[in-house]
């Protein structure tokens, strides 16, 4: 081979390498994390899996959603919990009891708490809290377990919630959240979230598995795996009405 | 040895004035440390039956993990069976069951954070019991509540009202009843007073499908003295398995530290107050003894000698002490008596409102019922005669050395 060729093709290597790891910008990543299933009507089947130390108790859920201000969501299944509904609107989140027919508002100290028995918080579900506005985030850099580029979010200061930090940890080559650490108010690990199986939904590309583990309790996690999804269907306003969840009966 | 004590006595006489001041000083010590005494006693006792009185027991049993994490899965499994064993005991006064369960009450749409205590109100209507002296007959109907009063006053609920109660049960699914509010308590138990959701244990089991399970079994005994024995005796019943069975005082160290502190407490002032004794027999006698010089001198010229002379100065001293600690050890057991009924409050005193207080989910109140015990007054006399002693040591050393012709020198 002439030098010169070697040169080119030295040269061609160092332009590919350099620009496969050029830093993403941090908002676009926060960005995409924050409107991984946002959409201005989506609409979802899902199935969760709590597995705790002595039992497996798997869940059937629809989740209809415009925007990040509204959500509803029905459990379909198991029997003893069909019909329970979640509703947010804005900062208000409602749970409809078939079993006494009644509609609560979850108080906003119960946003944290744990929704339905998982390792899911009330806020993971209908996602009140913003990365990108609740957090300043600092890309750390390229991370090889998983092999990615890793975002610090640190909470803001005034900002309620329960995580002190969160590492993010975004694929290479999709720039697609893959894992998520949250420290607990005292710095500590309180859980670890993955998402996989990543397939193309309406033009978009969305993780369909995601699996949450609590750090301190031994034998415990939640799946969470999207059996349908759909984007930018035409939802009408008075699904997210609290006279539709409760006529729903 | 009588004469000894005669001329001690007339001694004594000789000047009331300077008697009768180191008298009422010995007296007000005495008094200053059996009324400070019984007050620690009282607050001592009320802590202790506030401790182990509904919402801890003498003795309390749990699975393994709830005292840490409360979480409705961490439950006892055959309680019956264990209730059966427990109760065999003799020492045994009385042993509930009890289930516990934070929850989300709702009148209409709005809810607060509220906790679920499932009780079996034949035992806890009884002495010790969480709802004692509380009329709960109706409590027995099914899905009808008691709520505490401070949660009632604070969510608007009235007798009658219907509440609607959402939980988790011990599979993680949505626990949800509805509850007709039997009646308001007012409970010296500061959980159940704020938050309480109080229901009979069968309704809370059927809640949170927890079977025959409890969440905690709470045992009373005949004789609290005998807590650690027995807490080791029940922890070793087969029926127990591997539950863990906790003492009051390892269940909540902070009040029994605050218990010791008080016995501390009382033995400092027992020391303050007879150093000051101690100093005002100690001048008083030194004042007698070198006034009275000449007439020692005297006395050993005619044959006494010093260690008569010792004897007649410490009796002197001894009597002092007993005149002063009888006078305060009267004092002392009429304040007893005279506060012992109606209680004395610090509060009330300074022109305050009374007030309890809550601390660790019990109820404290600001009234104190002094206790005098017989150790007490035994203490302070004790104290005073080695007090009378130790404090005339000084006027002896100085009549030990005296010189006849000396001391009779003008």
């Amino acid at each position: 081979m002439k030098p010169s060729a070697l040169w080119i093709i030295i040269a061609l290597c160092w332009a590919y390498t350099s620009h496969a790891q050029e830093a993403p910008a941090v908002e676009e990543l926060l960005q995409r994390f924050d409107q991984l299933y946002e959409s201005t009507g989506t609409h979802a089947r899902l199935e969760i899996e709590i597995v705790r130390p002595n039992k497996t108790r798997t869940m059937r859920l629809q989740l209809w959603s415009k925007g990040p201000d509204k959500a509803l969501i029905v459990v379909e299944a198991p029997v003893r919990d069909a019909g329970t509904a979640t509703l947010k609107v804005d900062n208000n989140l409602w749970n409809y009891l078939p079993k006494i027919d009644r509609t609560i508002r979850v108080p906003p100290s119960l946003m944290m708490g744990a929704w339905m028995g998982s390792d899911l918080s009330n806020d993971d579900l209908v996602k009140e809290s913003s990365y990108m506005e609740d957090y300043t985030a600092t890309l750390k850099g390229a991370v090889l377990d998983p092999a990615g580029w890793q975002v610090d979010l640190a909470a803001k200061e005034g900002v309620a919630g329960l995580w002190q930090r969160i590492e993010v940890v975004f694929s290479q080559d999709r720039q697609l959240p893959v894992l998520s650490r949250y420290y607990d108010r005292k710095g500590r690990l309180a859980r670890t979230m993955r998402l996989g199986q990543v397939e193309q939904i309406g033009g978009r590309l969305v993780p369909l598995e995601i699996s949450i583990e609590p750090a301190r309790e031994q034998g415990q996690r939640t799946l969470l795996r999207y059996v349908h999804i759909e984007f930018d269907i035409e939802l009408d306003e008075s699904l997210f009405s609290l006279a539709h969840l409760e006529r729903r009966r | 040895m009588g004469s000894t004590w005669r001329i001690a006595w007339r001694n004594l006489g000789r000047s009331r004035k300077r008697t009768a001041l180191a008298c009422a000083a010995i007296a007000l010590g005495q008094f200053a440390f059996l009324a400070s005494a019984a007050i620690m006693h009282g607050y001592a006792e009320q802590y202790l039956r506030s401790v182990t009185g509904p919402l801890v027991g003498h003795i309390q049993a749990h699975a393994q993990g709830w005292r840490e994490e409360q979480a409705v899965e961490k439950a006892l499994e055959e309680v019956g069976d264990m209730l059966a064993a427990i109760r065999c005991q003799p020492q045994v006064l009385q042993a509930s069951p009890r289930v516990y369960a934070p929850v989300l009450v709702a009148l209409d749409r709005e809810a607060s954070m509220g906790m679920v205590v499932g009780i079996d109100p034949a035992v806890e209507t009884g002495v010790g019991g969480l709802l004692y002296g509380v009329e709960v007959a109706e409590l027995k109907t099914a899905r009808r509540v008691w709520v505490g009063r401070g949660f009632a006053r604070q969510q608007g609920i009235a007798t009658g009202a219907e509440l609607a109660v959402i939980g988790q049960d011990l599979d993680g699914s949505i626990a949800s009843e509805l509850y007709e509010v039997a009646g308001v308590i007012a409970s010296p138990v500061e959980i159940v007073d704020r938050v309480g959701i109080v229901m009979a244990i069968d309704d809370a089991r059927a809640l949170l499908r927890l079977g025959e399970a409890a969440h905690e079994i709470i045992v009373h005994l005949r004789n609290p003295d005998a807590v650690a024995q027995m807490a080791v005796q029940l922890a070793a019943l087969e029926e127990l398995g591997a539950a863990e069975v906790k003492p009051w005082y390892e269940v909540v160290p902070q009040f029994a530290g605050i218990i010791e502190l008080m016995d501390i407490y009382t033995l400092f002032i027992l020391v303050i107050v007879f150093l000051a004794a101690a100093a005002g027999i100690a001048n008083t006698m030194l004042m007698s003894v070198f006034e009275r010089q000449r007439e020692l001198g005297m006395l050993l010229a005619l044959g006494c000698g010093p260690g008569r002379l010792a004897q007649i100065v410490a009796a002197e001293a001894i009597c002092l002490g007993l005149l002063g600690v009888a006078l305060g050890t009267a004092l002392g057991l009429a304040f007893a008596g005279a506060t012992a009924d109606a209680g004395f409050d610090f509060v009330a005193l300074a022109g305050e409102q009374s007030f309890e207080v809550g601390y660790q989910g019990l109820q404290i109140s600001s009234r104190v019922f002094p206790i005098l015990k017989t150790a007490d007054v035994l203490e302070g006399v004790g104290a005073v005669l080695l007090t009378a002693f130790a404090s005339c040591l000084w006027p002896l050393l100085h009549i030990a050395r005296l010189e006849p012709m000396e001391a009779m020198r003008p």
